[in-house]
């Protein structure tokens, strides 16, 4: 029909409808409006299957074997920075660089005073990676034996997208090699070799750094973690990267 | 009439000035060292890095005298204190050094409070380049 025609024709209104078009019409409204529903619905059942109570997993839910992780007593950390010289000295990290770091807080206390807290932070060989999830050329993965997110150097393109993914902020690049480079627990430098401890958890002399496998009941890190009357938490848990590294006031 | 006027307040005016200027002098030096030790913090770096203590805190806000610690406790001499093998938290619990009144019950025990002396390499970095700023100011 030609735009002059229709502009002449009458609003005939909508007594006259035929009930099959009213019909097809509600259908189809009801269509979209369930499939919009039933999304909604679902996405809300999901999540109760993922580590369910706070941010620690549930025994007998570990896939790694060993599962590695490391808890963190943040109260007793001093900043002696041990840990920063030991990690720099076993894996070449160049000074432009850290695969471990040391951070300050202040929080405000009684009479006017501040209490200064120190805080390690470190890759958290995350149960859902966002880097591993981003690489482009599979450079970077989490390991189905031990749950270290490895890091192949020559497949690494140094596109940096990984180092934007981190939550954290634990990966750097390495112009050394053109790679980018972070925390691998010291497989390469220590476990690979014998050791069962990393170089920053050996370092610190504090106890503040365990480090350890969580899947074995009789480890520390898995008694800090299910000691009761302690307080547990990882860091950004709203990123669902459901991270290995805990911290603990205990 | 005029004259005797203008000269009070003009004398007025001075005298104040002069008395701005005396009480700026004053403040430099409320702190006497020879009465409350050195100013500036001491800073351990062994067996860690990053310990500070203030001698201001206990000898004028405490009111501690010179004799509570030198030289029994701590010989009054830069850098003795690290050289001692034994100067570490193991001590202070069993009260050596700090350990002397910071058992809890004269003074908050050496197991707390730990980040209030333990300032960290940031602390130290941080009050270094205060330090270097201020010089550079100049006083």
């Amino acid at each position: 029909m030609k735009i002059k025609e229709l502009e002449k024709l009458k609003n005939e209104g909508t007594v006259n409808l035929p009930s099959r078009e009213r019909r097809t019409f509600l259908k189809m409204g009801f269509l979209i409006t369930g499939v919009y529903l039933g999304g909604k619905i679902l996405s809300l059942t999901s999540v109760s299957k993922a580590f369910a109570s706070g941010s620690v997993p549930h025994k007998k839910e570990y896939p790694y074997a060993p599962h590695y992780s490391m808890v963190i007593r943040e109260s007793r950390c001093i900043d002696c920075e041990l840990c920063k010289e030991a990690c720099v000295e076993t894996n070449q990290v160049p000074s432009y660089g850290s695969r471990t770091d040391v951070l300050e807080r202040r929080r405000p206390i009684e009479y006017d005073a501040y209490e200064t807290i120190f805080m390690p932070i470190l890759c958290n060989h995350c149960n859902r990676p966002p880097c591993v999830r981003v690489c482009p050329t599979t450079a970077t993965w989490k390991d189905e034996k031990t749950g270290i997110v490895m890091m192949n150097r020559s497949r690494c393109i140094g596109c940096k997208t990984c180092m934007t993914a981190c939550p954290y902020n634990a990966r750097y690049f390495k112009e050394e090699g053109r790679y980018v480079d972070k925390c691998d627990f010291c497989l390469e430098s220590r476990l690979s070799k014998g050791e069962t401890e990393t170089a920053c958890s050996a370092a610190c002399p504090a106890d503040v750094r365990i480090f350890g496998d969580l899947a074995d009941e009789s480890s520390r890190v898995f008694k800090l973690l299910h000691t009761p009357e302690t307080i547990v938490w990882v860091l950004r848990p709203e990123t669902g990267a459901l991270p290995n590294v805990y911290y603990t006031n205990a | 009439m005029k004259n005797s006027l203008v000269l009070t307040i003009f004398s007025i005016f001075l005298l104040t000035t002069v008395y701005v200027f005396a009480s700026e002098t004053d403040k430099a030096e409320e702190y006497d060292e020879d009465t409350y030790g050195p100013e500036a913090p001491v800073i351990w770096q062994s067996p860690v890095k990053g310990v500070i203590f203030y001698h201001k805190i206990h000898t004028m806000e405490n009111e501690l005298d010179c004799d509570s610690c030198h030289d029994d406790v701590f010989e009054m001499e830069s850098g003795a204190a690290e050289e001692q093998e034994d100067f570490t938290m193991e001590a202070m619990y069993e009260g050596k050094y700090c350990g002397v009144c910071h058992d809890g019950d004269m003074a908050f025990a050496s197991d707390k409070r730990c980040t209030l002396c333990h300032i960290g390499v940031r602390g130290v970095e941080r009050l270094s380049a205060k330090e270097s700023a201020e010089e550079g100011k100049g006083h």
